[in-house]
């Protein structure tokens, strides 16, 4: 429901609101409780919350070094992972910014050696943000292109032995206090080359990371787009579509191939809502029968029957675990089954920020339970007092029901998934969680 | 039991200034339990989750008892104003020495201007998850119709069935407009009362509404959006004590000299709901493991440093905590560093950190709070043990049980009925122990609340007491509630004969308290005929005939009878005088506060002669005892010891202003009616002196100066 601007209740347009104006701390804080309280629900709404506060830490937190920026964090992407431990996608995001920071830093790494020659002599630290952030990024394009793919491995397998003696040296060459300065790094006529040199690093792997973080969102938001880009691809005239309560990313996917197609789609919905049940979902069905689409309504129940005539499933995800097995919305599991077993195509729509390194060996800890009072009135005193009432939010469709999954990357198969895993995380980060634990 | 006085109230208000500029909301709350582990959070954290999840700004939080532990306890957790992470821009507490009740602390908010904008009133014992956008957006737009649209009611709908998260006991009856949602009428009804009916104002038929529903079936958690009138309004009537049976009702009563209206927004998705005695903690733990209250349940960890999580069973399982493998749960949540023995079953409990429960156990819907011990075999079921109870092997606690902080009971004993435990009496003192019922290792006592003998008989908070609502011990059926609604039901539909009767009829004899002489709807009379002498007396100056002929004038429209009239006037004269001795208006000994009372205004004391007394010695001794009542009403409070000596002094200024004669003392001394009630004979007791002075005044000179009456 989009809240109004008079409402009082938080919700994540109130929350993106207030980053600006509290301090970092006080904003985690918050962002943990509205996840905590369901304020803030759903992958995407999580994942754009989740982007936007690690750009806040990545930007305001204190950091001197590669080491201590990756602390942070992991550190502030650990308390979000608590405290919505069944949303996958905060740990994906966490997980890309954490690749991030370290290719930026190997980068970094790499061309220090000529860099710093050439930066040490020009005042960086006053050149204008935005002005580094150009420099860096045309540069990490080039690497991106061409120097990455051989300096990486390296790098990232001897990591955190180089990058001790590095910050030792620092140091000691701070230990004697000639001028009373106790944060170096603040300052830069008062330092020494090489520092200038390092906190110019500094400043520009922030105006890159925080570049790569605003590339993350914009992913997001275009993640619908894109996938729907391959609607037309995947429906065919005169096939008969079964949707499952379907996300704005379904939706758009839908209209999308509504524009050039003509075909049916069959709305599946769950057990009407005691109060809004004439609502689900009406203005898509509008905006379907305005595109001149026939769409016709069938209740979960009565699914099966309509299953052998079904050409295609469609499935929004909420997340995928690197077995291949999707996170979606409760109901979707036997819908996928059905159609297993009648031959029938299931595609699972996802934007690659939902792909998750993740396979938990208990299912069971992946499904979001939601509030009793979804489908039994609380007024309804005998089955309040005598029932046992669970109501599932989520479930995990097994990945061998799944025949396609759709990404704003293109088409894939289960296989390719775990390319795209080791694409988009680095191995280390992929227990960031438990490696964090351990450090703090 | 002992430590279920820590009663807290805490207001809150959250300003928002939305586009029109001064609207603002906020919050308040009252009278908690509200430190006390429901599902091993402690109550206050749930109050304040709701208040942070509807966006509230300010809280302002007014303590009963025990206010140091409560503000020891937010000072070190996530709410202070001074850490990072408090979701509230204000969060103070407000102390009021001497509030006795929900009232006192609302004139205290009006006194010191606190809120100049609407604001939210809650109690402190509040579970709900409750999102009040629309009922705000609802309020404000009410507000912006007419400035007499003073109160917004936040109501959960309970069904008609029985529900075990209604009040029990006493069940809230609102009379609500279908349409405009306006509340109409207020009232409680209870088991115990001898009629089962519900009067109402005729004209809630005939003017206010064209249709309305009696409903008793709603949840009520005292969510109020108020404005400040609501506070405004509270000052003008210092009497009232309740937000419900008080304000709510005589507002809505007094509809037509007010001209305020309040509205009821009744939901039926969420939940709201006040642990505002055991058998409602009871419901709401329930609540809580059935996930109603969701987010707000142990596996979501809403507290920092939580680590539930749900395993199958339903049963939710803090990291640290370990139990045997055979042990059966289900159902249940197990705090941190709790272990479960082997061959234990544990069913629908709430079990807190560091409990340690032995092999062979069974526990049921039963409520463990933290660091309690139960040796092996014991068998619990719906009962509450404290934190730090130490319970031996093959012991039996029956339901209802309620095992207070640090008891230790030794090995096999078994109770047969509910046992209530403690290690300290009522006043804080520590008990005998009593080792022939509860073995030679215990420290505790059963314990007696002093309290519960003084409660009338007729009291519905008596049914509210112990942990499971019974009726057992009372003489009547249960059938007389259900019935209830349908008797309204049918009526309301066209038996208007029903609404119109007249309230004078009822003429009960109910000599508990005013208090609860409300509900027989003679309270009209009695309200406005007090309120119109009290502002006469409190305006100290002026002529009191015009009071007079207004009191007149009010008699006449209700036909109030001689002794309405007598009532009416002293309670008038003894609230003037009891607020004369309190501290706010001077505090004035008894003597002067009495004499204050009678004379200060020109006329007075000829009106209570002609209009109060008016007559011989039975009118005389009528009017002694209905101040008596009336002061009894005042003498339970902590200005106890100077309201007190009220009566002789007030006896004593009539005496002089010869409107009352040692007949009617002396009468009214020899009455058994005076001693009806324990309160009433303490306040006889206070007159002895007085007494034994006119006893002996008549003794020795027979022809005093006010013989010329004693043809009497």
């Amino acid at each position: 429901m989009p809240s109004v601007s008079t409402g009082h209740a938080l919700d994540l347009e109130k929350f993106l609101k207030s980053l600006k104006g509290q301090p970092l701390e006080a904003s985690v804080n918050s962002l943990i409780s509205l996840l905590k309280r369901r304020q803030i629900k759903g992958s995407e709404p999580c994942a754009i919350a989740t982007a936007h506060i690690l750009l806040q830490v990545v930007a305001r937190s204190k950091w001197h070094d590669v080491d201590s920026l990756l602390i942070n964090v992991s550190r502030t992407g650990r308390k979000l992972v608590d405290a919505q431990p069944n949303e996958l996608v905060i740990g994906n995001i966490v997980r890309r910014v954490l690749g991030l920071i370290r290719d930026e830093a190997s980068e970094d790494r790499g061309d220090t050696a000529d860099e710093s020659a050439s930066e040490a002599p020009t005042p960086t630290d006053i050149v204008p943000p935005t002005s580094i952030s150009q420099q860096w990024t045309t540069k990490r394009f080039e690497s991106a292109n061409t120097a990455a793919p051989p300096v990486r491995p390296p790098i990232v397998s001897s990591y955190s032995s180089i990058n001790p003696p590095k910050s030792l040296f620092h140091l000691l060459s701070t230990s004697p206090p000639a001028n009373g300065d106790v944060s170096p790094f603040k300052t830069s006529g008062a330092s020494t080359p090489t520092w200038r040199g390092n906190s110019g690093q500094i400043h520009a792997l922030r105006s890159e990371v925080i570049d790569g973080i605003e590339e993350i969102k914009d992913e997001i938001s275009q993640v619908d787009d894109q996938i729907a880009a391959s609607a037309e691809v995947q429906i065919h005239p005169g096939d008969l579509v079964l949707v499952h309560q379907p996300s704005t990313t379904v939706e758009r996917f839908i209209l999308r191939a509504a524009q050039k197609r003509k075909f049916t789609v069959l709305i599946a919905m769950a057990p009407p809502r005691r109060h809004s049940a004439e609502n689900q979902h009406a203005t898509f069905r509008k905006k379907l029968s305005a595109a001149g689409i026939t769409v016709v309504n069938v209740m979960n129940g009565g699914l099966m029957a309509y299953m052998s005539r079904v050409n295609k499933v469609i499935i929004g995800a909420r997340a995928i675990v690197a077995t291949g097995g999707v996170v979606a919305d409760a109901g979707s599991a036997a819908i996928a089954r059905a159609a297993k077993e009648q031959g029938t195509a299931v595609v699972v729509l996802s934007g690659v920020y939902k792909l998750s390194p993740e396979s938990p060996f208990d299912e069971s800890s992946l499904i979001e339970w939601g509030d009793s009072s979804t489908f039994v009135s609380f007024a309804d005193g005998p089955m309040v007092c005598g029932a046992e009432i669970r109501t599932a939010l989520t479930e995990l469709i097994p990945p061998e029901l799944v025949d396609t999954y759709i990404t704003n990357l293109g088409t894939h198969s289960r296989d390719h998934l775990s390319s795209l895993i080791s694409d988009h995380y680095k191995r280390e980060d992929a227990d960031f969680h438990i490696w964090e634990e351990a450090l703090s | 039991m002992s430590h279920k006085g820590k009663n807290s109230a805490s207001s809150a208000k959250g300003k928002k200034p939305a586009k029109s500029g001064a609207e603002s909301k906020g919050e308040d709350v009252l009278q908690a339990v509200c430190l006390l582990p429901l599902a091993n959070t402690p109550l206050i954290e749930y109050t304040l989750e709701f208040l942070a999840m509807n966006g509230v700004q300010e809280v302002y939080i007014y303590c009963g008892a025990h206010t140091d532990q409560v503000e020891d306890y937010i000072g070190r957790s996530r709410w202070t104003s001074s850490s990072k992470s408090c979701p509230f821009s204000v969060l103070q507490f407000v102390r009021v020495a001497d509030a006795r009740s929900v009232g006192d602390v609302l004139r205290d908010m009006d006194k010191r201007s606190l809120v100049d904008g609407d604001f939210l009133l809650v109690h402190g014992d509040l579970v709900s998850n409750l999102i009040l956008d629309g009922a705000l957006a609802a309020h404000r737009k009410r507000r912006e119709t007419s400035a007499a649209n003073i109160m917004t009611m936040i109501l959960h709908s309970g069904g008609p069935a029985d529900h075990r998260t209604k009040t029990n006991g006493i069940t809230p009856v609102f009379v609500v407009d279908t349409k405009t949602q306006r509340c109409l009428h207020y009232d409680e009804m209870n088991p115990l009362q001898s009629d089962h009916y519900l009067s109402m104002d005729p004209a809630i038929a005939d003017e206010l509404s064209t249709e309305f529903e009696v409903r008793a079936d709603l949840i009520d958690a005292q969510i109020d959006i108020c404005t400040p009138e609501v506070l405004a309004l509270w000052s003008e009537s210092f009497d009232y004590e309740l937000p419900r049976r008080n304000f709510l009702h005589g507002v809505l009563k007094d509809w037509e000299l007010n001209g305020k209206m309040i509205y009821a927004e009744i939901f039926e998705d969420g939940y709201a709901a006040r642990a505002s005695n055991l058998q409602m903690y009871d419901s709401i733990s329930r609540d809580v493991l059935g996930r109603w209250t969701f987010p707000f349940i142990p596996e979501n960890n809403i507290m920092p440093k939580q680590a539930y999580k749900k395993h199958s069973n339903n049963v939710v399982i803090e990291t640290g905590a370990s139990h045997a493998a055979d042990a059966k749960l289900q159902n249940s949540v197990i705090g941190t560093d709790s272990s479960i023995g082997s061959g234990s079953k544990i069913v629908n409990s709430i079990i807190g950190a560091g409990c340690k429960i032995g092999a062979n156990v069974t526990l049921e819907n039963s409520f463990i709070w933290n660091g309690t011990t139960v040796g092996d075999g014991t068998v619990i079921s719906q009962s509450i043990l404290a934190g730090n109870v130490v319970v031996g092997k093959g012991c039996t606690i029956p339901t209802g049980s309620l095992i207070s902080f640090g008891v230790h009971i030794s090995d096999s004993i078994s109770f047969s009925t509910a046992a209530v435990l403690s290690t300290v009496t009522s006043i804080g003192k520590q008990v005998t122990k009593d080792t022939n019922l509860l073995g030679p290792d215990s420290n505790a006592a059963p314990f007696f609340d002093p309290e519960d003998d003084e409660l009338d008989d007729e009291d519905p908070s008596r049914l509210q007491k112990s942990l499971i609502y019974s009726l057992a011990d009372y003489n009547l059926s249960t059938s007389s509630i259900s019935t209830f609604a349908s008797d309204v039901d049918s009526d309301d539909d066209n038996d208007s004969n029903f609404l119109s009767t007249d309230v004078a009829h009822s003429n009960r004899s109910r000599l508990s308290s005013f208090a609860s002489d409300d509900s027989a709807g003679k309270m009209s009379f009695h309200a406005d005929a007090v309120h119109g002498l009290l502002d006469a007396l409190r305006a100290e100056s002026g002529d009191f005939d015009s009071a007079k002929l207004e009191f007149m004038g009010l008699r006449l429209a209700n036909n109030a009878s001689d002794a309405m009239m007598r009532k009416a006037v002293a309670t008038a004269f003894t609230r003037r005088a009891v607020e004369l001795v309190t501290p706010e208006h001077g505090g004035l000994d008894a003597s002067k506060a009495a004499d204050k009372a009678f004379t200060a205004c020109k006329g007075a004391s000829k009106f209570v002669n002609e209009v109060g007394v008016g007559g011989g010695e039975s009118a005389q001794i009528e009017f002694i005892l209905a101040l008596q009542r009336a002061l009894q009403h005042y003498s339970k409070g902590q200005e106890q010891s100077k309201t007190a000596t009220l009566l002789p002094a007030m006896l004593q200024q009539l005496y002089a202003l010869d409107i009352l004669e040692e007949e009617g003392i002396l009468g009214w001394w020899a009455d058994p009616r005076a001693v009806e009630g324990e309160s009433m004979a303490g306040l006889k007791e206070k007159c002895r002196v007085l007494v034994e002075w006119l006893e002996n005044a008549e003794e020795e000179d027979d022809d005093d100066d006010d013989d010329d009456d004693d043809s009497d």
